[in-house]
């Protein structure tokens, strides 16, 4: 992160930081990226001034719950990320113990802090029907390179995450506590099935009996099977006996996971989620979710208000994820991380997931972040450019950055296509997704690698490169899969005989 | 290359059918028919007519509404910007996925379908 020094007085906003106890229109004196107080001081000349009269300043939003990494993330994250006035987010389960070291590599410049809510397959959420509820996609959990990697990255690891859908019982929800209790961290479920599934027996219910305080559920509101609620609209008493237990509900919009429905239901019951996240992927920015900002726009329209929406961004996550030393408040001392935002006035409509949309008054659009004392300026529409979110291969071209790579990388694609060369794999279905194929076609990149003496990150980025335009980071034995294999071969070998550029 | 090696050794010629369920006079598209006793949608594209499954193989949402992109090469459910090509209907931001796709021709006015690979 580059160091911005001097000082920095916003000036004239409403200041809202539930932490604090702050709700007033206040100045936020800023300095060497970090929050230097909130209040009124006299002024010296070397000091900038941004005039923000009819905004209001939070502490950065942090988003528990985006994808930023692998088959569901972005080209660019930061664009749901700083561009849309979240300072701080977590990929809710994109790495798994396989491929976390991949992630490591791949999201290390970006300008949104991101963590890990890892996933306790080993690669990682997928987000597949027939992958996620079916136990035996899981694979082996090795307790050893978790308590190893946990030991080495304590910093990067936030939460561990499982699916509570399938037909095959609690017993991944309690495999996944034992592994979160071994490493010391929250277990974050999701709830609600997948709309192909119609399991005998719903395991939401069995989430909500295994979480303690501290543990976290995602997708409160969704309207598939396993909601909140009994048939009759009732508030399920088990979901009540785990909120005053000390289990953190989190809203967790999503493409298939938010019911206005379902919502108002509960709400109406004062079932109200702790955090709002977004749960924003490749697959759903365009429609519905688009932005945190719309999904706390949707909270005013239930009913929340502002500043209850505002500590759903910033206080409540940041304790959930044990981030109070460095995030969601303006105390003195604090990193500078702040959102500017203004609340709009007008004819709105907010959609649900389903086909319900509901009309609104009041809208949040964030205008300026500062991240550690850097400006950006907000922008909802970077997030839905095509490029950003449509992952395609790039079969009848071979990408132009492929032309940038060194004759290392060149010379380990060369031996990947040898290597690979022996190998069969095919993807016929999604149903019928080789998981063992994708870790084996992984270890075959990474025995390669290895004997090249090629860092991670330069072999990755040579294989990104020879079939993907845009800096998508798929797990990089699932994007071998999903290859052609004639196809990948031909492309490995074309680009590894490929002239590099001229310097 | 090998497409048409697998062409010219093809045995069988997939069948034509006549299309049903359209309205005579119809003469807007996307149009709902049915091809063999199945539901499809056909699309008006820059190429011509082209059908396709009903439904996308993700999760059920209509193709009627579906959009299509890259100059008509592609077609978009909007449900979940899964995205197909119409040459052959495979996923192309959802790899496994495969969405039917069908040929259309009109003769004397009649319009005519068959299946894709």
């Amino acid at each position: 992160m580059d160091p911005v020094t001097g000082s920095l007085t916003l000036k004239g906003a409403h200041v809202l930081d539930p932490e604090q106890g702050i709700d007033r229109v206040a100045d936020v004196h800023l300095a060497d990226g970090k929050i230097q107080f909130v209040g009124s001081r006299e002024l010296t000349p070397n000091t900038k001034v941004v005039d923000l009269p009819g905004h209001y300043i939070s502490a950065g939003w942090i988003d528990i719950h985006v994808h930023a990494y692998g088959t569901l993330g972005f080209a660019n994250p930061d664009t749901v990320g700083v561009y849309q006035g979240v300072t701080t987010f977590v990929d809710a389960g994109g790495p798994g113990i396989g491929v976390l070291d991949q992630f490591m590599e791949l999201l290390d410049n970006l300008e949104t802090t991101l963590y890990a809510g890892a996933f306790i397959r080993p690669m990682g959420l997928l987000g597949l029907n027939f992958i996620e509820g079916d136990v035996r996609t899981l694979g082996e959990v090795p307790i050893t390179r978790w308590v190893d990697f946990a030991k080495q990255h304590r910093d990067l690891l936030r939460y561990i995450k499982c699916n509570a859908i399938g037909d095959y019982g609690p017993g991944t929800l309690k495999l996944t506590k034992g592994l979160a209790e071994i490493l010391n961290l929250p277990l974050y479920m999701h709830i609600g099935e997948f709309q192909l599934q119609n399991p005998k027996h719903l395991l939401a219910p069995e989430a909500f009996r295994i979480a303690e305080a501290g543990d976290m559920i995602t997708h409160l509101y969704h309207g598939n099977l396993g909601q909140v609620l009994d048939e009759s609209g009732k508030v399920l008493p088990i979901v009540r006996d785990a909120e005053r237990r000390g289990v953190i509900f989190d809203l967790g919009f999503g493409g298939y996971n938010f019911s206005w429905d379902v919502a108002e239901k509960a709400f109406a019951q004062d079932l109200i989620p702790h955090m709002i996240s977004s749960d924003l992927q490749q697959f759903n920015v365009v429609r519905p979710v688009k932005s945190l900002a719309n999904v706390m726009s949707a909270m005013i329209r239930l009913g929340m208000t502002l500043p209850q929406v505002i500590e759903r961004v910033t206080r409540n996550p940041a304790q959930a994820l044990s981030l109070v030393d460095r995030a969601g408040s303006l105390k003195p001392g604090l990193p500078a991380d702040l959102t500017v935002f203004r609340v709009e006035t007008g004819a709105y409509e907010i959609s649900d997931c389903y086909t319900k949309v509901r009309k609104a008054e009041k809208q949040i659009v964030p205008v300026l972040t500062f991240k550690n004392g850097k400006r950006f300026e907000a922008d909802l529409a970077f997030a839905q450019e095509e490029s950003n979110w449509f992952l395609q291969i790039a079969e009848d071209h071979v990408p132009s950055r492929a032309r940038a790579l060194s004759e290392r990388q060149r010379s380990f694609l060369s031996a990947l296509a040898a290597r690979l060369s022996s190998i069969n794999w095919e993807l016929s279905s999604a149903e019928r997704l080789d998981i063992e194929k994708a870790l084996e076609l992984q270890e075959i990149f990474h025995e390669v690698r290895g004997k090249q003496g090629l860092p991670l990150k330069d072999a990755l980025q040579s294989v990104y490169a020879s079939f993907l335009d845009q800096n998508f980071t798929m797990q990089i034995g699932l994007l071998l899969l999903r290859l052609e294999r004639p196809f990948a071969l031909q492309r490995l070998r074309d680009v590894s005989g490929q002239r590099p550029m001229a310097a | 290359m090998s497409q048409d090696l697998a062409g010219s050794l093809q045995v069988t010629e997939r069948p034509w059918h006549v299309l049903t369920g359209l309205r005579a006079d119809n003469t807007k598209f996307p149009a709902r028919a049915k091809l063999d006793g199945e539901g499809i949608v056909i699309l008006q594209t820059k190429t011509g007519l082209r059908g396709v499954q009903r439904s996308c193989p993700h999760l059920q949402g209509t193709m009627m509404n579906a959009e299509l992109i890259a100059n008509d090469t592609m077609v978009r459910c909007p449900l979940h910007v899964y995205t197909f090509k119409l040459s052959d209907g495979k996923g192309v931001n959802c790899p496994g996925f495969r969405l039917k796709v069908y040929e259309i021709k009109e003769e004397n006015g009649v319009l005519f379908g068959r299946s894709v690979s």
